[in-house]
């Protein structure tokens, strides 16, 4: 389309890492307490689970390894935080109302959704120039295709 | 994985669309009242011209009208949100220390951190196959051939 285009794998190589360390950091205050202000280690098997993808995970897409697997299970895990704990208003100290349901801003799911979503775009686009997937060679350079 | 790739615009236009009406209704809690909010609606200039930044551009982006241009100024707003409210920690109840001010997560910045990423991002690889912009292109492309 125009001479940004160029550097739009750039730019995205630099969202997927600071995206991935932002979504490592939820993993690390659950496992290991560090960033600190948790709600502490968790307790169920599924909040293991969800801990240790997001640390594992958001590091694994950070420095673009195994970015696709990564971002499938990531955006996965978001997917189902939303419905399960947002959606659902539990993240809320009273029943949710149909709008609070409906608006991502009101159940404060926002996060999870954005996460979400970017976590999908990642699976289609791939590792990116500057990526470790790119550096061993099994993801190829992903064209920007914007075909306007 | 070429395959994937072949529908990565597609998916960047759905992402885009969430993105920017999402965005848009933090414009719409402090212009319109809509989605209702504890916080009520603007009254301060610099919290009116957010709100209409996030509003118009929130709605641009989605749609993808003159995306480059609503990208770049809704980016830069995030951009301002952040250092000026998360980073100085005016979130928190109590004064930030360097760890709070060093990870997002701390200072409650992380959503403007990713909205900012994003339509930075957004700026960058355009507007994508479904949107305003590539329809207005066709158009203009189409009447200068015939």
């Amino acid at each position: 389309m125009n001479s940004l285009n160029r550097f739009a794998d750039p730019i995205y190589c630099i969202f997927r890492l600071v995206i991935g360390l932002l979504f490592a950091c939820h993993g690390g205050q659950k496992i290991l307490s560090f960033p600190p202000g948790g709600h502490g280690m968790p307790t169920d098997t599924l909040s293991w689970i969800g801990a240790t993808i997001e640390l594992v995970g958001g590091f694994l897409i950070a420095f673009g390894f195994l970015t696709r697997l990564a971002a499938f299970i990531a955006a996965g895990e978001m997917a189902v935080a939303y419905f399960m704990v947002h959606a659902a208003g539990k993240a809320l100290d009273h029943a949710p109302s149909a709008v609070e349901q409906f608006f991502p801003l009101l159940n404060k799911g926002e996060l999870a959704v954005l996460y979400c979503w970017c976590f999908l775009f990642f699976l289609f686009y791939g590792p990116g120039r500057w990526s470790i997937d790119a550096l061993i060679g099994k993801g190829r350079p992903a064209a920007p295709a914007s075909a306007t | 994985m070429t395959w994937l790739n072949l529908r990565a615009d597609t998916v960047y236009c759905i992402v885009r669309l969430t993105i920017g009406l999402m965005f848009a209704c933090h414009g719409g809690q402090k212009i319109l009242g809509f989605p209702p909010s504890e916080r009520g609606l603007a009254t301060t200039p610099m919290g009116l011209t957010a709100g209409w930044i996030e509003l118009s551009c929130g709605f641009l982006v989605a749609f993808g009208l003159l995306t480059g241009l609503a990208a770049f100024i809704a980016s830069g707003e995030m951009a301002v949100a952040y250092f000026l409210t998360s980073f100085s920690g005016k979130t928190l109840n109590h004064a930030p220390s360097a760890l709070d001010r060093l990870l997002p997560i701390l200072n409650k910045g992380e959503l403007p951190v990713l909205l900012c990423f994003m339509f930075l991002l957004i700026m960058f690889y355009g507007p994508g196959r479904w949107s305003i912009d590539s329809l207005l292109k066709g158009k203009l492309r189409g009447a200068a051939t015939s």
